[in-house]
């Protein structure tokens, strides 16, 4: 009994100054979030009027919210689905290689390591209209060339394509290292028993990294439903908000106007998106 | 398990130890309301405000020869470079040292409302818009210059300075002259068959863009992406027409016959060319790929054999209609904080940005001051001509609404603009859908 009490008390005293740590900087901001939503915040006067629900009726009333939110939901699935598709394809082949996987790993982890803010410029410059790489190449192979990030046809699929190459890596690596777990001896067992590449793949592999799986699609959706820096950088939200994000929406109407409880209001709402979204993923972790 | 017992108490307390020491040196180092208001309490404690103590310090800091520091937030790019290119006299003059941030626009304005909620701040000097003036005066963000010492004189372009006061009280001082004038390329406008002194209407402008369209070039390039860049562009085609976006008791003047006509008209010109970015606008104008564009005097600093030169923009819809005054302002101001930790030194500062010499001097830097003495002298005026269009259009500048809702203002109209750009509203229902949230924006 004693040997017990004295285990509880050197637990608490190991984990003691880590949950103050999490409650300072993740409860305490969490929370002041809550009642500022709730309230008329002016920060240059300093005041704070509670005014109940009004930062969350004038959001879902206001229709650049809507389509923030309708557009945020679509980049998150497209993004997350080939993100982890892409990354496990990629894992399936360099597991698959029988020399060099050092060298290919550490050069397909590349994309990932740069900023966000780098990569869009990186991107920006590529496919200017003026002097980008990209649009000569297309001009020159007699291509149809696009303004980019000032199309309604394209501003979208650009946004997603540099978001996928950028976090392809970060799935692959994810996957990769579950795929080091799995038993060879099941694999030879399945090969005596003549199970095709496809048949392994499905019974064996998909199984054993079913949960990495998981874990890294609910990553991937938490940091993609965030997406703000390419966005701002790239179009702005724009063309006619076809690629406006809820956090670029949050910039833009609340942050930059100084409406810190309407960006409140806003931020609880992505929150509980972002909650619904990953509840999917936990519960099949979870299972 | 008194071994264990005691293992764990070390290891509590160097985490604790670790953690406390993480959190002084941000209060060190850091710009924080918490560095601000222990500065408040020990400063109250003493029975004297934080801003004396301050400049207490400053001047201690001066009499031991030890160099004081001031920090300025400004305009990045060519509005704060030249302020940089002034700085290292003034310091070496005042024995000071003077750290300079270069923001977005959208950060400046950020940064310093931030600041502004501190008993004292951390900036001494800053760069303002005209668009933020309600919002500053209203909170009282910047001090009165007129109680400090400064006036404007005579040289200055008296329409720039509308705005920088509060009836009598000057609260900042028009640094540099940034106002909407039209960017062309020489030789596109030329092979289009024109001349740039021809185009003095918006159908001679629309002429020349779907001449040059013709000609396997870009007609008109424009900014399409932000709320504020399209609504920026759009402006002075808007003035040309009669149009405005308020009227005088500032209710939302959107849903109008004048509106209507600019956009429609507006639509028209950007189908001669293509949205691009701002970098890409100018390097698009100067290499020729595209004739014409809005563009402001900070962007590109033409020489007497650049490619690209600017102009006024057309004051008239078409020839035989009534002028206007089409050029927009966008003029960046300078101020003082009113929580600014060493006033004075920032006032002497601000004089002497501010001096005619300096300003001249400024020019070669790619500065545009608001001073007759710099942009009409013959010396200036023979490398950097434009200088003379520049000159016109600050005498006739229209600033933008003294607003404090301007901000959420661009933020709407920009979308619904952006809309019909894109063809995914028509303009009636796209203006009608502005005018009804401007309205319930401004009630």
């Amino acid at each position: 009994m004693q040997n017990k009490k004295t285990n509880t008390g050197f637990m608490y005293q190991l984990t003691g100054p880590t949950l103050l740590f999490l409650l300072v900087m993740t409860a305490y901001p969490v929370i002041f979030t809550l009642c500022y939503s709730f309230t008329d915040y002016n920060y240059l006067k300093g005041t704070h009027p509670f005014s109940g629900l009004a930062n969350y009726k004038a959001l879902f009333q206001n229709m650049y919210f809507r389509q923030a939110v309708r557009n945020t939901i679509v980049f998150t699935v497209l993004a997350a689905g080939l993100e982890v598709g892409l990354g496990l394809l990629t894992a399936l082949f360099v597991k698959s290689l029988k020399r060099g996987q050092k060298v290919v790993r550490t050069l397909l982890l590349l994309p990932y390591l740069l900023p966000a803010v780098t990569v869009a410029l990186i991107w920006r410059m590529m496919l200017s209209p003026n002097y980008g790489i990209v649009t000569e190449l297309f001009a020159n192979l007699g291509l149809p060339v696009y303004n980019w990030f000032h199309d309604v046809k394209t501003a979208f699929g650009m946004l997603l394509l540099i978001d996928v190459w950028q976090n392809v890596p970060f799935a692959f690596l994810l996957i990769y290292a579950h795929l080091q777990g799995v038993p060879e001896s099941q694999y030879q067992a399945a090969s005596i028993d003549g199970a095709g590449a496809l048949q392994r793949f499905w019974h064996i592999t998909l199984p054993n990294i079913g949960n990495g799986i998981a874990l890294c699609a609910m990553l991937r959706t938490i940091d993609t439903f965030r997406l703000f820096e390419k966005v701002n950088i790239l179009t702005g939200g724009g063309p006619a908000n076809t690629t406006t994000t809820i956090t670029q929406f949050m910039y833009m109407y609340g942050v930059k106007t100084m409406k810190f409880g309407f960006a409140s209001a806003c931020a609880v709402v992505m929150t509980v998106f972002v909650l619904i979204l990953s509840s999917v993923y936990i519960r099949k972790a979870m299972n | 398990m008194r071994t264990k017992k005691w293992m764990a108490l070390a290891m509590s307390t160097a985490m604790l130890g670790t953690l406390t020491a993480c959190g002084n040196g941000g209060q060190q180092t850091g710009t924080s309301a918490e560095t601000t208001k222990t500065a408040q309490a020990d400063s109250s404690q003493a029975g004297e405000t934080a801003a004396e103590k301050t400049t207490a310090e400053t001047s201690e800091a001066a009499k031991s020869g030890e160099a004081a520091k001031m920090t300025l937030i400004l305009r990045g790019g060519n509005y704060a470079d030249v302020i940089k290119a002034a700085l290292p006299d003034f310091e070496k003059e005042h024995n000071v040292k003077i750290e300079v941030l270069d923001m977005s626009f959208d950060d400046l304005h950020t940064g310093i409302v931030l600041d502004a909620a501190n008993e004292t701040g951390s900036y001494d000097l800053c760069m303002v818009d005209g668009s933020w003036m309600a919002e500053f005066t209203e909170n009282q963000v910047l001090a009165n210059l007129s109680e400090m010492g400064y006036s404007f004189d005579d040289d200055i372009i008296p329409n720039t300075t509308k705005i920088c006061t509060v009836g009598e009280d000057i609260y900042l001082a028009p640094y540099f002259g940034n106002v909407t004038v039209m960017l062309y390329n020489k030789a596109n406008v030329e092979n289009a068959g024109y001349k740039p002194e021809d185009i003095k209407t918006l159908e001679d402008m629309l002429k020349a863009a779907q001449a040059a369209q013709a000609a396997g070039v870009n007609g008109f390039a424009y900014r399409g992406d932000t709320g504020d860049n399209i609504v920026s562009d759009f402006l002075p085609i808007l003035l040309a027409n009669g149009g405005w976006v308020v009227d005088e008791n500032n209710k939302p003047t959107v849903d109008t016959p004048e509106f209507k006509e600019a956009v429609n008209y507006y639509l028209e010109l950007i189908g001669t060319g293509m949205a691009l970015s701002k970098d890409d606008l100018t390097a698009a104008v100067d290499n020729g790929s595209a004739t014409l564009a809005i563009g402001w005097p900070g962007w590109y600093v033409p020489k007497a054999d650049s490619a690209a030169n600017y102009m006024v923009s057309p004051s008239m819809a078409k020839e035989g209609s009534e002028a206007y005054n089409t050029s927009e302002y966008g003029t960046w101001c300078i101020g003082i904080p009113a929580n600014s930790p060493n006033p004075d030194l920032a006032m002497e500062l601000l004089q002497y940005i501010m001096d005619p010499e300096v300003q001249l001097a400024s020019v070669a830097n790619g500065g545009v001051p608001c001073r007759y003495s710099c942009l009409t002298n013959e010396d200036v005026l023979k490398e950097y001509p434009h200088l003379a269009t520049v000159c016109k259009a600050l005498e006739n500048g229209v600033y933008r609404p003294t607003i404090a809702q301007w901000t959420e203002f661009t933020n709407i109209l920009g979308a619904e603009m952006g809309n019909i750009m894109a063809g995914t509203k028509t303009t009636d229902q796209g203006l009608a859908d502005a005018q009804t949230q401007l309205e319930a924006l401004m009630q």
